[in-house]
């Protein structure tokens, strides 16, 4: 990746970091959005610190969360369609959820919480399953236990919904399908802290990654501690996944789509890839965002109709401009 | 056919109505009530004295026409609001299937209940035995309807979301019960108790925020009676420029409404006032929050005007800014 080409990334970053505090459900001029920054904001100012601010930053780190652990994952399984919540976490949070819901656990954080619970309950499942002969996991097994997991926390999930009462469950659907409406400074310091170790982890590994892509032997003579390094980067991936599930539902196609647009950009190695990754999806889902809360004003659209909409066709076109 | 004191809906009234548990099923459900409103279907009844000829006659919401030889004796209810409203215009006994949800009069639970009522179950229906099922007008219910008339079970699709809607399903329903003097007083009676409850000018107009639902923030609009009975009780729905019955919305939006006062159904706080992002409402922040009692907002029906006049003194005692 060339000097001009990590300019051009952060700039774009910038930029979208930008536009999603200027625009949103409120029009608020420049000075508003200024006066975000000053010690103690007032009217339309206090509006962009408390809601819009914590919105994009939350967005731009479970973006950049996402495509890192999704970029990973492809790695860790040697398959372009590993998608972080493919591994079985996506049932299980919306069975947490479901749960939490439908049980009326009382507090302000009891819905991400249990979703959080949820995901990882799934991931230990899986993980167990993937686990074979008490030592080596096995990457394929680790993609088809997370799917019939997930397809079992799925039915589970259904279920629920269809013998509890119907419209806080139809309300829990919609904060599955995800977003930021929840987002607040408290929830941003919470995802942060908690990020940075996996996602350190992650980047640490990126020399292992770079390996596993040759396949598990070639890493294996090449001096990586493989079994080690799976285990690293698949809990890593799914602790990462599943805080982003709690904080904002379940936002597919970033993880999927980002990492595979970087590397055809010309990042193949995941020194530099995971961290492009996480710039491009930070400011992609925070474009998303920004489109999900300002085109319906006041309405706002589930953010994973966003991503879905725009990822989809700017991935076809690179597919089709790489095949040629 | 005339419809002989059936009211026509007012143009402000041709909107997607929906409220309560079947709020989330709007979207798709409102191209079926456009189709209604512009099949001219509003629900109303006659009767032929024709020798021979059916005794009553009803055009439901669907716009179908149902005709029963005699009164009805054995009535599946598949809405809370209809079971209610049977059991007020006292065809209670006749209710042979109800929802699970159908909690009023405390009678109407000793009535089997039959299921959800959003994905009927047919067998259930018709080991009822009944001659008249009342289904909510939904696109599910529709092909369920189908089947039914195709066993010979008579069926009416209704919509049940506006105040309008309880004179108008009472004149609809009770004829079909063979108590059409029933329904005109009830209908009568509604109109006007729902008019002297009213809130009439006067004192400060209370800004009203209706919420749904809050993760996501799902909030009440202009095409719910949740509206109507707030704008009717002196207040102002915060979002009454949103012609849905509800939908989701931004934080954002919800913070710049200048909120008077927080509805609340139930008594107590909701969680929602302790998370950090809620505190830019200052309504919320403020704790200024309405509380009035679920059970009678939980439809509309014959207890409206008793739920106007409670909301009317909520809101004139609420807290102000």
């Amino acid at each position: 990746m060339t000097t001009r080409q990590w300019g051009a990334l952060l700039a774009g970053t910038i930029l979208a970091l930008i536009a999603g505090v200027s625009v949103g459900a409120v029009d608020i001029d420049w000075r508003g959005v200024a006066g975000a920054l000053s010690a103690a904001p007032t009217g339309e100012a206090a509006l962009v610190r408390y809601l819009r601010m914590p919105r994009v930053v939350l967005a731009f780190l479970v973006g950049g969360a996402l495509s890192v652990a999704g970029a990973s994952l492809q790695a860790l399984v040697r398959n372009p369609l590993a998608d972080p919540y493919l591994v079985g976490l996506s049932g299980g949070a919306g069975l947490g959820a479901v749960l939490a819901i439908a049980l009326h656990l009382g507090g302000p954080w009891a819905v991400p919480l249990a979703a959080f619970a949820g995901a990882l309950g799934a991931v230990a499942v899986v993980y167990r399953l993937s686990v074979v002969a008490g030592r080596r996991l096995d990457p394929h097994i680790l993609l088809l236990g997370g799917v019939v997991v997930g397809a079992f926390a799925g039915s589970l999930m259904s279920a629920v919904i269809t013998l509890a009462s119907a419209s806080e469950l139809r309300s829990a659907m919609l904060w599955l399908l995800g977003g930021f409406g929840m987002a607040s400074w408290p929830a941003v310091a919470v995802f942060a802290s908690y990020a940075l170790v996996p996602l350190g982890l992650l980047v640490g590994s990126a020399r292992g990654l770079d390996l596993l892509t040759l396949g598990e032997e070639n890493a294996q003579y090449l001096g990586a501690d493989v079994e080690a390094l799976k285990r690293r980067v698949y809990l890593s991936v799914a602790a990462l996944t599943g805080a982003a599930v709690a904080v904002s539902g379940i936002i597919g196609f970033v993880g999927l789509v980002v990492p595979h647009v970087m590397r055809r950009w010309g990042v193949p190695l995941h020194r530099q890839l995971l961290p492009a990754a996480f710039l491009a999806g930070g400011a992609f889902l925070v474009l998303s965002d920004l489109i999900a809360r300002s085109l319906f004003r006041p309405l706002e659209l589930p953010v994973g109709v966003v991503t879905a909409l725009i990822g989809v066709p700017i991935f076809a076109l690179q597919l089709r401009k790489s095949l040629r | 056919m005339a419809c002989p004191g059936v009211p026509s809906p007012c143009p402000a009234h041709r909107r997607p109505p929906g409220s309560g548990r079947f709020s989330l099923v709007l979207t798709r459900r409102s191209a079926w009530l456009l189709l209604t409103v512009l099949l001219g279907a509003v629900g109303c009844v006659g009767r032929e004295s024709t020798p021979g000829a059916p005794a009553i006659m009803a055009v439901d919401d669907l716009g179908d026409t149902l005709r029963l030889a005699t009164r009805a004796t054995r009535i599946v209810s598949l809405i809370p609001a209809t079971t209610e409203l049977l059991f007020a215009l006292g065809l209670g006994d006749r209710v042979v299937g109800r929802t699970t949800w159908c909690d009023y009069p405390a009678a109407a639970r000793a009535v089997p209940s039959l299921g959800d009522g959003l994905q009927p179950n047919l067998e259930a229906i018709v080991a009822a035995q009944p001659d008249l099922v009342v289904l909510y007008n939904s696109v599910q219910n529709v092909a369920a309807a189908d089947r039914l008339r195709a066993q010979h079970i008579p069926t009416v699709l209704v919509t049940t979301d506006r105040l309008a809607d309880v004179p108008r399903l009472a004149r609809l329903l009770a004829p079909l019960g063979g108590r059409a003097e029933a329904g005109d007083s009830l209908a009568r009676w509604f109109e006007a108790a729902l008019d002297s409850a009213t809130a009439t000018g006067g004192g400060h107009t209370r800004n009203v925020l209706v919420l749904a639902w809050d993760q996501p923030p799902i909030v009440i609009g202009a095409g719910s009676f949740l509206s109507e009975l707030v704008e009717r009780a002196g207040g102002r729905n915060v979002f009454h420029d949103l012609a849905a019955a509800s939908a989701p919305v931004s934080l954002e939006a919800i913070a710049s409404r200048d909120v008077d006062v927080v509805l609340v159904l139930g008594d107590t706080m909701p969680a929602f006032a302790r998370r950090a992002e809620w505190m830019s409402v200052p309504a919320v922040r403020e704790h200024r929050f309405v509380y009035v009692p679920s059970a009678l907002f939980s439809r509309p029906g014959p207890r409206s005007p008793e739920a106007l006049r409670v909301l009317s003194a909520a809101l004139r005692a609420g807290p102000l800014p």
